[in-house]
């Protein structure tokens, strides 16, 4: 393998590994030390690591050339598991234990995990919309109700996804049909608390983590990479509350 | 019991969104739902000190500091990123109540109302925020103070 071509494969590998950390939650400063120590030890010098939520930008020089390499970012879609072997993955390449061609096979691996059947996902998005209800102070009747809610919620999330809308737009869907439901029978019947149903449903859409990261990333000097966050945090707030306003204001309106 | 329920439903309703995040092994979803039953009881065990809003702050600042400091404890347990925990354990704390109560004044019209619930919700989020940084950010300094002198030594 001539140095070119190392170069190389060791920039795409390295890309797809940051790329892959930040996709599933990573705080940026782990990040940008990971790739920085994963390199060191694949016998590189003067490397520089730049990530932000959108972009990453990696140089390093090789026997005296210098390489660089960008890549681009974006939507995200966390995944604990994937985090974790990512993170024990370059744990085993800083203590020199893979080549470079070992490590490209596991993270081939790691990638190709099965993941939850899609039905599996629904239900969860249901019983946490049940179990939040009850939560939040509502009946048993009121979670029961929220379960439909929470596979609506993640009927929308995925159809958002496929279909690339933004993070606004995606969160007025799913907020909007995830709230007609308790909207309308809470016009009907008094005895559903359409405000507990709602906010039980909505904690999957609630951008939970992503408040806790900004200060964090403020604290850690990354403070690009934590107004995204704070945009992305107000954007889905906004988003969820327009969202749920739509079927809540036409029924005040129109019934 | 009255405390428990809640503090029950928060641990269930974690162990299902570790299922959500793709979480397969069993010990790190009982530990991501321990977090969040942890931040909830947290949360009421602090009720002494009033719903008042600058109160509710403290309860959430001091639900969430605990929070932080039960992930990094389970990281080191399971040789896994504290952010796992982390992110499960926060999410009872999360004011989606706040969203939702600050968007329907603005529906009633209710301007002073919705400001009021819309500082109020912003408030809980930022002291969620500081203290979960606060508690990672002595982690990181101390680990970081260990490599020091850790290259010291060599």
């Amino acid at each position: 393998m001539t140095d070119t071509q190392r170069a190389e494969r060791l920039l795409e590998f390295s890309g797809e590994m940051g790329k892959r950390l930040i996709k599933n939650g990573a705080e940026m400063y782990r990040v940008e030390e990971s790739l920085q120590l994963i390199l060191t030890a694949f016998g590189v010098h003067n490397v520089k690591v730049f990530a932000i939520p959108s972009i990453i930008m990696i140089s390093f020089k090789l026997n005296d050339h210098l390489y660089a390499g960008q890549f681009r970012l974006k939507g995200n879609g966390i995944n604990l598991e994937r985090l974790e072997q990512l993170n024990a993955l370059s744990r085993r390449i800083c203590a020199g234990e893979l080549t470079l061609e070992q490590a490209e096979g596991e993270l081939a691996a790691i990638l190709s995990r099965k993941r939850y059947p899609a039905a599996v996902s629904y239900v969860a998005f249901g019983i946490v919309a049940f179990l939040f209800t009850l939560f939040w102070g509502g009946t048993l009747p009121d979670a029961a109700i929220a379960f439909p809610c929470g596979l609506i919620t993640k009927y929308t999330v995925t159809l958002a996804k496929r279909f690339q809308t933004n993070l606004f737009f995606s969160n007025v869907l799913s907020g909007c049909f995830s709230a007609v439901i308790p909207v309308l029978l809470g016009r009907f019947f008094p005895a559903v608390h359409t405000d507990m149903i709602i906010i039980g449903t909505i904690m999957l859409l609630v951008p939970g983590i992503a408040i806790a990261n900004v200060m964090r990333d403020v604290l850690a000097g990354d403070t690009l990479t934590a107004l995204t966050r704070l945009t992305e945090v107000l954007i889905v707030g906004v988003g969820v509350a327009v969202g749920i306003a739509i079927p809540l204001a036409l029924s005040h309106t129109v019934l | 019991m009255k405390m428990l329920l809640p503090c029950l439903y928060a641990f269930l309703g974690c162990a299902t969104f570790s299922v959500i995040f793709e979480e397969k092994r069993l010990r790190i979803i009982l530990s991501c739902s321990a977090t969040g039953f942890v931040a909830w009881l947290t949360y009421l065990l602090f009720g002494f000190l009033g719903a008042s809003i600058r109160m509710q702050t403290v309860r959430y600042f001091l639900a969430a500091v605990v929070v932080a400091l039960l992930s990094e404890m389970f990281a080191r347990i399971h040789k896994s990123p504290a952010t796992l925990f982390l992110t499960i354990g926060i999410i009872p704390l999360v004011p989606g109540a706040g969203i939702y109560y600050t968007m329907e004044a603005l529906l009633n019209g209710s301007l002073s109302l919705f400001a009021r619930r819309g500082l109020e919700t912003a408030a809980c989020a930022g002291a969620i925020a500081v203290g979960c940084s606060l508690v990672s950010s002595v982690f990181r300094m101390c680990s970081a103070a260990r490599k020091s002198s850790a290259l010291r030594e060599e």
